[in-house]
């Protein structure tokens, strides 16, 4: 399977390493008055999607991803002793890969594994779960936290990314993150032209 | 359609959905991965495609691009994988059912750590079930099959 | 003690299951020894001594060892009993389940079928274990299962061996015309060491066979032993590390046909308004079979591959009903407190007058407790399955099970035939824990009736597996004990109800019959244990609860285990003494108790005082003939507890093999863990809400402790292996957790509390 070495070489691409690099200027600063009136409740909807399980649950800042939905119980740490990595790249360890059991596609049986290209953890700086709406919001801005984009790269990311659009393609029996990768597309776009402005928690 | 299982070309004629696993099984005769959930949760089924371990029970035939090995391909005529004779000298297998699974992921665990630890025997094998509870062996076993291996090469 | 007063009272349901099982074999032929089934079908150049042996000219020496290989190392102590009296080593040997056969009965198994504790010796007892034994035989009960099986071949199988090596000197002896005392066996050959000529058992085999086998062998004594005693390569390993097709899914034969089940998910009931035309539908579907069985009702589906079975399968519409048994976790619970409140009950151990001591207790000296454990699934790694062919008013099945005669009579029974037009295979089974009954074979014989001349490989998905289980019973127990001065107890009452296993087997097998008397199963491990307590009280209500329960690695012992032990804990708390120490104060008759007591709390350095975050558990569980003293230590982590160590001593009488008795007490302790830390099969409208490792897991190997096993033979009788691991391993982690917590956990899982890492 050429696939996880065609991961791996376009995660690298893709950001993961851009930390690293200088990084690019301030997305926000100096372009829009700040309008929290009209860009909160645009941040309020960005935020419902970043928070839900199909979106926060591989936004982790430990090693380990979430399982959530019915028959799960409360939300709780992914079975298997499924890690981070040891490389840091997200994508498991060595004989246990994320893309050993997650596919391309959805597995269609009950509770099978739900699948998208490449599948892998979020960078351990883009944490969103159990964060507050501020803090996901001002790691969301954060260029050393955001993959090195501005709010328009992260827009064209949500709306792109075959795995982050897997969120509202999540399979039979998960529950969507809510609206839709254009919405949430738009959403950003308008959030960043009314400034980006953050909510106080 | 065709695949390359254990060296060998094979051609069948398969719904691109189906999983790799039934493909094997029940179209080429490949009895070695074992059917255990269906849902890539117990590891009884897994394979290497390209090296890297992949639950064939969940992979659609399809989709496979690459090498598919096998338990069935490991030993190389008489002379056992190290990993099956660490297996067999460790006496790990009670069942057995689930053993062609760990292997494999054993297999594909030392490709890519010549000396594991036992964190590392962990983060592997988390996802290969066994209710026979062979599991203390089963660490044993992978840490002589990385010497034999480092002895034979 | 029971006297034989109280054993007249009572009728065992053992009793009624063993006459069903005689009438429908007409097997009653006590006396008469069978006829060896190895002599059909033998090769050319090949002979048999005896149902265990076959010898070929080519010197291919083949022991049939009978009983189910679940992973239990069966097939390795077996042909090692041959072996070790014929004289050959165990590599040299070919070993195989062999043909379905009544001569294969298993007649311990039933031994310890009576009212007895192991420890009981007495006239009575020992006439009921004859009489039990004997129904083993004369029902032909070809049958894996009770931790019995070495127990069972030790005399059999060994004789087996030194009769063939009699026969074999024999026949060398005529061949070189010397005495035979002046003749030894090695190596699979019989050697005259003044000459030193020498004829290997292949060279001789025809003719030895011929002889008259001797009326009397004289087994070796225990110092001679070479294999026995002794850690053995296992038979079974090589293919199972190379992906041998050894099991029931395994089976392949020309022209095969693939298929799948899909039964109610309400248990009994029948279908309605049924729509089988998605199904049908799909590419590769053969037939949808209705299948109306004793078991359940459903469908079998047969298609031209697994996959198409399954998709198929899930395509299925139909009205299930609605349950007409207890529908939820509340329900059970209900019915299971009722049979408490209102219900007597059997007696199975009654020492002193406990009523009296109860009834003028100062409330400070009384300990009470109630304790619950839910219905368990036994997810065998290798799904229920079966394959069958019918053909010209034959049928033939290949499965993995436990109970091949009974596999024949009643699979063949579900299609019209009788047991001499059916030929059951036994396969390797992909684990057993005591699920493999026999629905997987008549549904596969009733889907292979309709597609005649073709052969049927039969599997279950998992959520079928795990949705139409014979689940280990819920169990529900009232405790009560009067300490003294010391903190010792002088009263002991335990009340327990569950569904009686043996009646739900019968409702399954042979619906006909209606089980009376006790089920000993509903009390197994808390009636039996070696404490001495003036007054002590133990009795089981039969609480029918209508949803199919079965055997569960160790049975009764998997809840009593943990009732019996956590409440010992609870009276040693109360009484201000250490578990262990109450353990020595009670058993001081048992000195193969006190043994394994005392080596687990030295193994384990129980008297050190504990450390923060860390807590260790103590329980002694007596089952199957072996007495096992568990400690349990567990610590707290970030992630929840973890499971960090756990030591077992155990006293099997007589250690056949070192290294699959220390595997197999692992082995038990892991499913034991396993099941106290998570597992729970529970209901809603009747169906089973779990269904697959998402909602019913195992313990994985990050979460596996490390093990440290001491083996014992203090004791006279040999006792069995494959169960005895569980029952303290439950206990003792729910002691070890009450201590870490500070706080009693009396529900099982204890995952409902505590977090496990």
């Amino acid at each position: 399977m050429r696939r996880f070495a065609l991961a791996l070489s376009l995660a690298a691409l893709s950001g993961l390493a851009v930390a690293q690099d200088d990084a690019p200027a301030d997305p926000v600063a100096g372009e829009t008055r700040v309008d929290r009136e009209t860009g909160l409740p645009h941040w309020r909807k960005i935020h419902e999607v970043f928070s839900h399980s199909r979106c926060a649950n591989c936004h982790v800042e430990d090693e380990r991803p979430r399982w959530s939905g019915a028959h799960y119980g409360a939300t709780r740490i992914h079975a298997f002793n499924v890690q981070r990595g040891g490389d840091g790249s997200g994508f498991g360890n060595p004989g246990q890969r994320c893309m050993t059991c997650h596919m391309e596609t959805n597995s269609p049986r009950p509770h099978g594994p739900p699948g998208a290209p490449h599948w892998h953890l979020a960078p351990a700086e883009m944490v969103w779960w159990e964060k507050s709406s501020a803090e996901i919001c001002a790691q969301i801005k954060d260029p050393e936290r955001n993959g090195g984009r501005t709010l328009a790269e992260v827009a064209d990311h949500v709306r792109e990314d075959a795995l982050v659009r897997w969120g509202w393609q999540p399979g039979a029996g998960r529950e969507p993150a809510p609206g839709s990768a254009e919405e949430t597309y738009e959403a950003i776009l308008a959030w960043q032209a009314a400034g980006a402005p953050c909510p106080d928690q | 359609m065709r695949l390359t299982v254990d060296r060998k070309q094979i051609e069948i004629n398969a719904d691109p959905d189906m999983p790799l696993l039934w493909a094997l099984r029940d179209l080429a005769g490949v009895l070695g991965p074992k059917f255990g959930c269906g849902i890539a949760a117990c590891g009884a089924c897994t394979v290497l495609i390209d090296g890297q371990p992949v639950r064939s029970c969940v992979t659609p035939v399809g989709a496979v691009e690459g090498d598919v090995v096998t338990i069935e391909g490991l030993a190389e005529g008489d002379t056992l994988h190290p990993v099956q004779q660490a297996w067999l000298e460790e006496q790990v297998a009670q069942c057995g059912y689930c053993q062609a699974g760990q292997i494999m992921s054993a297999v594909a665990l030392l490709e890519e750590i010549d000396d594991p630890t036992d964190a590392d025997i962990d983060n592997a094998m988390g996802g290969n079930l066994c209710r026979c509870g062979t599991y203390p062996k089963i660490r044993a076993a992978i840490k002589k099959a990385a010497a034999l291996k480092m002895a034979r090469a | 003690m029971a006297t034989l007063g109280k054993i007249a009272r009572r009728t065992f349901l053992v009793g009624a299951a063993a006459l069903a099982g005689g009438v429908a074999f007409g097997a009653w032929y006590v006396a008469r020894p069978y006829a060896n089934p190895l002599e059909e079908g033998l090769a050319e150049g090949e002979a048999t001594f005896n149902p265990f042996l076959k010898i070929g000219s080519d010197d291919t020496i083949t022991v049939i060892a009978p009983r189910a290989e679940m992973g239990q190392g069966i097939s390795t102590t077996l042909a090692a009993f041959v072996a070790e009296e014929l004289d050959v080593p165990l590599a040299r040997l070919t070993v195989e389940h062999g043909p379905t056969s009544w001569a294969y009965y298993n007649g311990t198994m039933m031994e310890e079928s009576g009212p007895f504790p192991w420890y009981e010796e007495g006239f009575v007892a020992e006439l009921a274990r004859d009489a039990f034994a004997t129904v083993g035989k004369v029902l032909g009960l070809q049958a894996t299962g009770g931790s019995a099986s070495s127990r069972d071949g030790f005399v059999r199988m060994r004789e087996a061996g030194a009769m063939a090596r009699m026969m074999l000197v024999e026949a060398a002896a005529g061949r070189l015309d010397v005495a035979r005392g002046e003749l030894t066996t090695r190596d699979g050959a019989v050697v005259h060491e003044a000459s030193g000529r020498s004829l290997t058992y292949g060279e001789l085999a025809l003719d030895a066979a011929k002889l008259s086998p001797p009326s009397r062998v004289t087994l070796k004594e225990r110092g001679d032993w070479k294999l026995l005693g002794k850690p053995q390569m296992r038979v079974d390993m090589l293919p199972k590390v190379t992906g041998a097709p050894i099991f029931g899914v395994d089976v392949w034969l020309p022209e095969m046909l693939f298929g799948t089940v899909r039964m109610n998910p309400v248990f009994w009931q029948r279908t309605a308004n049924v729509d089988l035309s998605a199904a049908q539908a799909v590419p590769g579907v053969v037939k949808i079979v209705p299948l109306q069985t004793t078991y359940g009702h459903g469908f079998g589906v047969i298609a031209q591959n697994t996959w198409a079975a399954f998709r198929a399968a899930d395509l299925i519409e139909a009205d299930w009903g609605a349950p007409a048994y207890p529908a939820d976790a509340a329900a059970v619970d209900a019915v299971l407190t009722t049979a408490l409140d209102t219900e007597q009950g059997s007696v199975m151990r009654e020492d002193g007058d406990v009523e009296a001591d109860f009834a003028d207790a100062p409330r400070e000296r009384l300990v009470e407790a109630e304790y619950a454990a839910p219905f368990l699934a036994h997810f065998c790694m290798e799904p229920m399955n079966a394959t069958a062919l019918y053909r010209d008013g034959k049928l033939e099945i290949w499965a993995p099970n436990q109970m091949p005669t009974l596999v024949e009579y009643l699979s063949g029974a579900a299609i019209g035939l009788g047991s001499k037009d059916v030929t059951a295979h036994t396969t390797f089974l992909g684990g057993g824990f005591g699920r493999r009954e026999v629905d997987t074979t008549i549904y596969a014989a009733l889907m292979a009736r309709e597609v005649e001349g073709r052969p049927v490989k039969v599997i279950w998905s998992r959520e079928e597996d795990v949705r139409h289980d014979t689940y280990r019973p819920a169990a529900k127990g009232r405790f009560r004990a009067r300490l003294d001065e010391d903190g010792l107890p002088v009263a002991l009452d335990m009340k327990i109800a569950a569904p009686s296993i043996i009646g739900s087997v019968m409702r399954r097998t042979f619906p006909s019959l209606s089980p009376a008397g006790p089920d000993g199963t509903i009390t197994q491990g808390s009636h039996d244990q070696p404490y001495t307590i003036a007054s002590y009280r133990v009795s089981g209500v039969k609480a029918d609860l209508g949803i199919p329960v079965g055997f569960w690695r160790s049975v009764g012992n998997s809840f009593n285990g943990f009732f019996h032990e956590c409440f010992m804990d609870e009276i040693a708390e109360a009484g201000g003494l250490d578990p262990v120490q109450l353990r020595r104060n009670l058993m001081g008759d048992f000195p193969a108790a006190l043994a394994v007591v005392d080596r687990v709390a030295e193994m384990s350095d129980w008297a050190s005082p504990a450390t923060d975050g860390r807590a260790k558990g103590f329980a002694f569980t007596l089952s199957f003939g072996s007495w096992v003293a568990e400690v349990v230590e567990v610590v707290e982590t970030d992630d929840g507890v973890r499971i960090e160590k756990v030591w077992i001593a155990v006293d099997v009488g007589t250690a056949l093999d070192p290294g699959i008795i220390e595997a197999q007490l692992v082995s038990g302790a892991v499913f034991g863990l396993s099941s106290a830390m998570n597992q729970e099969i529970t209901l809603k409208d009747g169906r089973v809400e779990q269904s697959n490792l998402h909602d019913f897991d195992a313990m994985r190997i990050h979460q596996c402790p490390e093990f440290e096993v001491a083996i014992l033979e203090n004791h006279h009788k040999m006792g069995g292996v494959g169960e005895i691991g569980t029952p303290p391993a439950v206990a003792a982690l729910a002691n070890a957790v009450s201590r870490l917590k500070g706080k009693r956990f009396r529900t099982l899982p204890l995952s409902k509390e505590v977090a496990f890492a």
